[in-house]
């Protein structure tokens, strides 16, 4: 689903970004990219959503390149940054008709779709409000359900359960594993590393924009021990 | 309170014109685009500096001498009021860290006064670049007393004290009444033009001269422009009296009465402050949103309605770039009133202006172009449309699509106005028709590629890309220009030449126009 082969951007005037980073995403996988602050988490995410250039290396998106085809691959997928700035000027329902319009939604889908995760996370009565009046947890459910209203093969979350309140984390997580059980895949960083744990199959560590291990989390969190003890092993060391 | 002034007033003034971005981004390309702006800048300050000097010397050297230094006074003081009625009101009231110096320790009395703070400063370099170049020339002309020098210093101090607290002042209560409102942008917009034009339609009538411009007639004019400036602002006749004459009480009593208005206009305005800015940010959620009735669109429809809804939401971008539109019927209007005699008799060679009526209205269409400033206006929400399965082209033209459908309906009634007024021929009716449209359309694509080559996202305020970004500068007033040039031609070829070179002129202009466009549409905005 997602292919990163040595992936190399660095910012111009610094020595920030991330160097031959090479995943590869199967459907079905939840995978979780940990890192520290700074580490090049989002960096990554903003390549692969075609966000950013990148100085070296390919980034596939079912079998299509973000950089050769890049409208063909973002078809394919959905992110959400780690701070949802929306457009504040429009109400939720106009921003989410904005992003059905520009993937070609039909009206059916949309409506369907938008009835449902809006149920979900209870902000239909909201949708007809400005997106400036909501809270930042508000925004992030919409930017959420933006990103589900196309259904997507893949999901590219940066941060997804910052500013979400319990429950919606639950739905979200809920959304996820049902996403993948249909064949879809999720590439998303976190700091939480209980929830990758428990909810992801696979996981990447990174540091100072390099790869440190990546494989399945059962691989990787084995005799016992938990996934922060071996992210804190693996960054201190390495 | 004044360490809290001094404070705020730092944190207000350290990224003036982005200098600490400059200061201390690590980002080789961004260094890079501020040193060329900055040359860009030097370039357009020793053209201003060349400008206020010749003039100057040439009001002196007519006899003029009190004529110079009042129209530098007015000129300047009426530009930092426009443009202060302007971007006051998103000064003053500036959304960005509005929560974080709620939350601070700090008086609103401290909080307007460091944002008016910011304003003066903006307006002193202004005062500084257009009168010390002057009085340097009428100092060596005039060798006028020590008393000048004093007064003259005066004067260059409170210069912009005077128009900055007008303007906020003014600004303030236009942000004040349109905050009660539903759709405030569009009322605080409406009610800045409404102001402008109020004070620009009855100052404009000087009346027409009869013949050949000669030094008397320059000489009358300047005489009908003292008299106005005196109706309309005294205080610059007074601070000019108090540098050539030494006469200081009128300027002094000047000053006083503006430091009053000052310390009234404070205490107003912050006695309202968190009143007026909870009005501005504050959204009335109704929280009763039922799903129904969707309706499906093209993709460029879809982005030309958000462009519609960025453009509504923002009432400095609406007042900055609806102006042009505005004047363009008003010049049309003016037309079907006095005729085109009145501007012919003041043109300083003989020619027939109805064949440079298409460029002039055209010109006007120009100033402040929608599209020169709407990929900066984009901000930090950039991410959406560079994440999205559209292509440069689609973003591209929903931008441009916006600035010619705001346009649209003041050129059909300025087209209406001038045929009306003019009576053309045929063909004088076709380039009547053909010509501003060709000219608008490059204003439009050429804004687009100024704003590519200088976008400017992280801003904290629309201001600073509305009016002070460089794109919004170059690539609003590049219609304008482009009118000029192509009227230049139009004016020296004989009249059997003139169907020849009116269709030679928009040629050029379209192909300009799509080499433009294309290079647009071919831009990576990966790297934007």
């Amino acid at each position: 689903m997602l292919t990163i082969n040595q992936l190399t951007k660095h910012y111009k005037g610094s020595n920030k970004g991330v160097t031959n980073i090479s995943l590869k995403i199967e459907p079905g996988d939840i995978y979780a990219f940990i890192g520290h602050n700074g580490a090049g988490k989002t960096t990554t995410l903003k390549c692969i959503a075609g966000i950013h250039g990148f100085d070296a290396g390919e980034i596939l998106i079912d079998g299509i390149s973000i950089r050769e085809n890049p409208i063909a691959a973002k078809e394919k997928f959905a992110y959400i940054p780690d701070n949802p700035d929306l457009y504040e000027y429009l109400t939720g329902i106009q921003y989410l008709n904005f992003i059905a319009d520009v993937f070609g939604v039909s009206v059916g889908h949309r409506e369907k779709r938008i009835e449902k995760y809006a149920g979900l996370f209870e902000i239909t009565p909201s949708l007809g409000d400005l997106i400036s009046s909501y809270s930042h947890g508000m925004k992030q459910k919409l930017a959420i359900i933006s990103a589900l209203v196309h259904e997507p093969k893949l999901l590219l979350l940066d941060e997804p359960f910052v500013g979400l309140d319990p429950k919606a984390a639950v739905i979200l997580k809920d959304i996820m594993r049902e996403t993948c059980k249909n064949g879809g895949a999720i590439f998303f960083s976190t700091h939480v590393l209980d929830v990758a744990e428990k909810l992801c199959n696979k996981v990447a560590i990174v540091k100072d924009g390099t790869l440190v291990t990546s494989g399945n989390m059962e691989e990787i969190v084995k005799e016992g021990r938990s996934l922060e003890s071996i992210f804190m092993e693996v960054v201190d060391n390495v | 309170m004044f360490r809290q002034i001094k404070n705020l007033s730092k944190l207000q003034l350290c990224n003036l014109y982005g200098m600490n971005t400059f200061r201390f981004t690590k980002d080789k390309q961004v260094k890079r685009k501020t040193k060329i702006l900055m040359v860009i800048w030097i370039i357009i300050i020793f053209m201003l500096i060349s400008y206020v000097s010749g003039l100057t010397y040439g009001y002196i050297i007519m006899g003029l001498e009190e004529m110079s230094l009042a129209y530098l006074i007015g000129i300047s003081s009426m530009i930092m009021l426009f443009l202060g009625i302007f971007k006051a009101g998103s000064v003053i009231f500036n959304k960005n860290g509005y929560d974080i110096l709620c939350s601070l320790p700090v008086s609103q009395t401290a909080i307007v006064v460091s944002r008016f703070v910011r304003m003066y400063v903006e307006n002193l370099l202004l005062a500084l670049i257009v009168m010390i170049p002057g009085m340097i020339v009428y100092a060596c002309l005039m060798k006028p007393d020590v008393i000048f020098y004093l007064a003259g210093i005066i004067v260059l101090i409170f210069l912009p004290f005077a128009p900055v607290t007008i303007a906020t002042f003014i600004g303030a209560i236009i942000t004040a009444i349109s905050s009660r409102m539903k759709h405030k942008s569009l009322v605080e917009a409406g009610l800045s033009i409404l102001l402008v034009l109020a004070v620009l339609i009855p100052t404009s009538r000087v009346s027409g001269l009869e013949g050949q411009i000669t030094p008397e007639m320059i000489k009358e004019l300047s005489g009908q422009a003292l008299s106005i400036l005196k109706k309309i602002y005294p205080p610059a006749i007074w601070m000019t009296n108090a540098m050539r004459t030494g006469e200081l009480l009128p300027c002094l009593g000047c000053i006083f009465g503006f430091l009053v208005l000052f310390a009234i206009m404070i205490w107003v305005v912050s006695a309202n402050f968190h009143f007026i800015c909870q009005s501005l940010y504050g959204s009335v959620a109704k929280h009763d949103y039922q799903i129904e009735n969707m309706k499906k669109d093209s993709v460029l429809i879809a982005m030309y309605k958000r462009e519609l809804k960025r453009y509504l939401s923002s009432s400095v971008y609406v007042a900055n770039t609806i102006m042009g539109p505005i004047m363009a019927v008003i010049f049309s209007g003016t037309l079907l009133f006095m005729g085109t005699d009145s501007i012919e008799q003041v043109l300083p060679v003989s020619i027939h202006i109805e064949n440079l009526i298409p460029f002039l209205v055209a010109g006007i269409f120009c100033i402040m172009t929608t599209t020169s400033t709407s990929i900066s206006m984009e901000g930090k929400e950039w991410w959406i449309v560079k994440s999205l399965p559209v292509t440069t082209k689609n973003i591209l033209d929903g931008k441009i699509l916006l600035n010619l459908s705001l346009i649209l309906p003041f050129y059909l009634v300025a087209e209406v106005l001038l045929i009306v007024a003019l009576k053309p021929a045929v063909l004088q009716m076709v380039w009547l028709l053909v010509i501003p449209p060709v000219i608008i359309l490059f204003a439009c694509v050429f804004g687009i590629t100024m704003n590519l080559k200088f976008p400017l996202f992280n801003w904290e305020s629309e201001v600073t890309v509305v009016k002070q970004s460089f794109s919004a500068m170059i690539g609003g007033l590049g219609g304008f220009f482009m009118a000029i040039v192509c009227a230049v031609p139009v004016a020296l070829v004989p009249e059997e030449y003139l169907g020849l070179t009116m269709v030679a002129v928009c040629i050029l202009v379209l192909v300009i126009t799509v080499l433009l466009y294309r290079k647009n549409n071919g831009v990576n905005l990966q790297e934007i």
